[in-house]
């Protein structure tokens, strides 16, 4: 008889066992991450138009006030207030938006969280609705022409309670959400506040 | 010859034996099964699969996908990946470990952007990914058994004239 080779598919099961459980854990490890810390870096939102935040109370330290145009879905240029804080804890927030889907319905995207933790928070907002108190508040103007140093309002510390804020922009440097909850419902039309 | 070896022995005869097996099954099969016995069909497909699902959030967010800086933009990139992972596969066999475990890497992290396809595109990924790193082509040698035996049995200086080599030198 002539020697000859033939070749055959196969899957070795210990390879497979090891692979399977090695991804596993990295699973794991990634998921354990985010729910210990429910951490996520540098998350910017915006240029997708307005969104809504609401929240009962935010605490915030280094509180910066500027007044400035900006674009907004609908428009290029929009005057709206940007608001800067180095650090703010937030409770109860709630940050909604609605989109328009291919079939044309509604849907809302829901981010829930009990409580939240912001370092280095900017935010571009078209319409406040808020209660507000300062600390060391100072206000100043200055001859420019540039609309974002003609006026500025500046506190060391800053409290908002119930609020809702019509965003445009939103920037954290890092941002903790602790218990977050993120849903999706259908409904009949969008929100639209006008100040 | 040690237990050791003994059993290494037999797990190959064993191993061997389902080879043979498996190939006798082949024998008859149609081209689809020939053409799935040269590749990891069932890893690449279920990394195809995976693709599919960890496309699919970010394709219902797509309003929101190419803002600068958006995680779904993120999951658009690691399903796409997936995807061309998986179809690579079919045409590499022979880099399916590395196709294995690049699946595995890309489902892990469609966690965040895309939520892994609702975590269900990140098991299938990782079951696809093992089953590619797992699977492998092995070759089956066949030689006449009844040749080999007598070749064994004859001491060396009864072997016949012209197969002893140093003669021939």
């Amino acid at each position: 008889m002539k020697d000859s080779n033939a070749r055959v598919g196969n899957t070795i099961k210990k390879k497979f066992f090891i692979a399977f459980l090695t991804g596993f854990l990295a699973l794991g490890g990634i998921v354990g991450i985010f729910g210990l810390t429910g951490t996520a870096f540098a998350m910017p939102l915006g240029g997708m138009g307005d969104f809504y935040v609401e929240f009962e109370e935010l605490n915030g330290t280094n509180f910066e006030f500027i007044p400035k145009t900006g674009e907004t879905g609908n428009s290029d240029s929009k005057p709206m207030v940007r608001n800067k804080m180095d650090s703010a804890d937030i409770s109860k927030l709630h940050i909604y938006k609605d989109l328009k889907l291919p079939t044309g319905n509604w849907v809302r995207v829901h981010i829930k969280a009990p409580s939240a933790s912001i370092n280095g928070l900017i935010q571009d907002a078209r319409f406040i609705d808020a209660n507000l108190s300062f600390e060391e508040l100072s206000i100043e103007e200055k001859n420019s022409k540039d609309i974002t140093e003609n006026w500025t309002q500046n506190a060391s510390t800053v409290s908002i309670t119930n609020a809702t804020i019509v965003t445009d922009y939103l920037f954290q440097s890092m941002v903790s959400l602790d218990g977050a909850k993120i849903s999706m419902e259908r409904i009949d039309e969008p929100k639209i506040l006008q100040e | 010859m040690g237990e050791k070896e003994e059993r290494v022995l037999e797990k190959k005869e064993k191993r061997q034996e389902k080879l043979l097996k498996k190939y006798e099954s082949m024998e008859g099969a149609g081209k689809f099964k020939k053409w799935r016995n040269e590749r990891p069909f069932w890893g690449a497909t279920l990394t195809l699969l995976a693709g599919l699902m960890v496309l699919y959030i970010p394709l219902q967010l797509y309003a929101i996908a190419f803002i600068p800086g958006s995680l779904v933009f993120v999951g658009f990139l690691f399903g796409g990946l997936i995807l061309i992972v998986g179809t690579c596969a079919y045409f590499y066999p022979k880099l399916s470990t590395l196709f294995g475990v690049i699946t595995i890497f890309l489902s892990v992290l469609s966690i965040m952007g895309a939520l892994g396809g609702f975590i269900i595109g990140t098991i299938i990924g990782i079951i696809g990914g093992s089953l590619c790193i797992a699977w492998q082509q092995d070759e089956i040698s066949f030689t006449a058994p009844s040749d080999k035996k007598r070749i064994k049995r004859r001491p060396k200086h009864q072997r016949p004239i012209e197969n002893n080599q140093s003669l021939q030198a």
